[in-house]
């Protein structure tokens, strides 16, 4: 498969701050990728490199083969960032129209209206007064302008409400059946989850973790056995003891002891005669594996 | 090339629909022309010398005023609201972005001339000879790049206000030192040495000369391209230091 975005050893400082650590990354082809992280994790830093409006303090990156900068590797991306920003003195589909003669191969009007669902009265409406969630649509079809092969979309629902994200994600998941390659940052994990192949996890403007969702799932413990008990501490001493148990932590009175194998836990916990009550056995979300990686216990992977 | 021409003619709706521009730009040096040649008894003796010449006056006001205001404020403007980043992520180039606008902004100066004539021929039967409007058409046309340059220069500044305060001085000062409200023969003697140095007042003694049946002096072709290449190398500097 054809790697559309190559990222080689890449550091961002900004100052004396440190925005991206040296991170490598490729994307092939027709994926959806999705960069997670908390805010300040490197996400749009990364994003902006990849886009050529940063330049690395060093290292490599690569969209096609070439310098981000090529006017023909911008012919053929699009991009929707945080802040859309709108030229002014001009209406919703003069912007189109004037965003369409940039590129070689752009869609039709009727097409991008239609994609992006902008109606006949917000297309006469002055570009720069439009609502959050207007501005939002026609930053969608200024990246969609000249029908690009990779789309990246910066926390592309931020503001947005239910109806106007589920739109949103149903129009992604028809460029993807076009063989669109797809790269989303977004902090809400489930749709990182439900909308991407692969999920790049960031934290520290490193790259924490990278694979298929469920592999992340899988591959990090978040099975955990959970009780109460009225002596915690001891309890909590006794429980750490056990090889099996990854970490142990409490949480609204209870404590849970994160393994991978809850059976070997479970025997242990009755056989040492614990006094323990409410045993539940649970199987991680992504949100702990969100919170595994980019908190403190950075040590399990 | 369709870009470019899409990109032109995007730019001149977007001056005329600018309320600034039409107020400034036309509306303005327009009234002044009504009120001092037709109310405003300034007692000369050749009304009909008079009437050509203030109306040469005006219209490098008022392009004057487009170029550098215009401009200048549109280039903050852009860049301060992040369309000027998004900009780069298109295959767009930057220098036919640039100009564009720059051609857009002439075609406008075309256009207010032609306006502003059209205004005197009508308030005042203004009769100049043919090759008297073509050639004082082309020297403000032509003549207004330093303007656009000082334009430029205005547009490096980081925020709309600052611009906009910023070139309104700068404009006015031009305007009335350089002689355009009015004549410069009628000020104390230190300030009609200074008018000589000022591009503004060049600008309008062109004008001035080809309606008097002169041509413009050489002065003026040197002051005028002195300031051109002070004030672009100045805009390309800062711009450098900025993005560096």
């Amino acid at each position: 498969m054809k790697k559309i975005v190559e990222v080689k050893n890449v550091t961002k400082c900004f100052g004396k701050t440190t925005a991206v650590n040296d991170i490598s990354l490729t994307i092939k082809k027709g994926s959806t990728v999705a960069i997670l992280g908390p805010n300040g994790a490197g996400k749009t830093t990364t994003i902006s490199m990849m886009l050529g409006l940063l330049e690395p303090t060093a290292g490599e990156v690569k969209l096609f083969g070439e310098d981000p900068k090529q006017l023909t590797v911008r012919n053929r991306i699009g991009a929707m960032l945080q802040e859309v920003s709108v030229i002014d003195q001009l209406k919703v589909r003069e912007v189109i129209e004037l965003f369409r003669s940039y590129y070689t191969h752009p869609l039709s009007t009727e097409e991008l209206i239609s994609v992006t669902g902008l109606h006949e009265d917000v297309l006469k409406k002055w570009a720069n007064k439009l609502s959050g969630g207007q501005k939002r649509r026609l930053g969608f079809a200024l990246a969609l302008a000249g029908n690009p092969d990779l789309l990246f979309f910066d926390e592309p629902t931020v503001g947005l409400d239910i109806t106007a994200r589920k739109n949103f994600w149903d129009k992604v998941s028809m460029l993807k059946t076009q063989g669109k390659t797809i790269i989303f940052t977004t902090h809400y994990l489930q749709e990182a989850d439900d909308f991407s192949e692969r999920i790049i996890l960031f934290n520290n403007g490193e790259i924490v973790a990278d694979g298929k969702p469920d592999d992340i799932k899988n591959n990090i413990s978040t099975r955990s056995v959970s009780f109460q008990s009225r002596d915690k501490h001891a309890a909590m001493t006794l429980v750490e003891s056990f090889e099996e148990v990854i970490h142990c932590y409490e949480k609204e009175d209870r404590i849970y002891a994160v393994t991978n194998d809850t059976d070997a836990v479970l025997a242990k916990v009755f056989s040492q005669g614990l006094p323990v009550k409410h045993v539940f056995v649970e199987q991680g979300r992504l949100e702990e594996v969100f919170d595994l990686l980019t908190s403190k216990q950075k040590g399990v992977l | 090339m369709h870009a470019i021409m899409t990109q032109c003619k995007f730019e001149m709706v977007r001056i005329f629909r600018n309320p600034y521009f039409v107020f400034w730009s036309l509306f303005m040096p327009i009234l002044f022309y009504f009120i001092f040649t037709n109310i405003v008894d300034t007692g000369v003796t050749d009304e009909d010398e008079w009437q050509a010449y203030y109306l040469m006056s005006m219209t490098t006001f008022s392009v004057m005023g487009s170029a550098i205001m215009n401009f200048g404020i549109r280039m903050v403007q852009e860049h301060s609201e992040g369309w000027s980043a998004y900009m780069k992520l298109t295959p767009f180039p930057s220098w036919a972005y640039f100009a564009s606008k720059m051609f857009g902004q002439l075609t406008i100066h075309l256009l207010s001339i032609f306006i502003v004539f059209l205004a005197g021929f009508i308030i005042n039967d203004v009769s100049l000879t043919a090759s008297q409007w073509i050639f004082s058409g082309i020297w403000i046309l032509i003549a207004s790049i330093p303007f656009l340059a000082l334009g430029s220069l205005v547009g490096t500044m980081r925020k709309v206000e600052t611009a906009s305060g910023v070139s309104n001085v700068i404009y006015l000062a031009l305007a009335i030192l350089g002689g355009m409200w009015m004549p410069v023969r009628i000020f104390p003697s230190f300030l009609q040495r200074l008018a000589e140095w000022l591009p503004s007042y060049h600008f309008s003694d062109g004008a001035w000369n080809i309606v008097q049946g002169a041509s413009p002096d050489w002065q003026s072709y040197f002051v005028l391209t002195a300031y051109l290449c002070i004030f672009l190398l100045l805009a390309v500097f800062i711009r450098r230091k900025q993005e560096a």
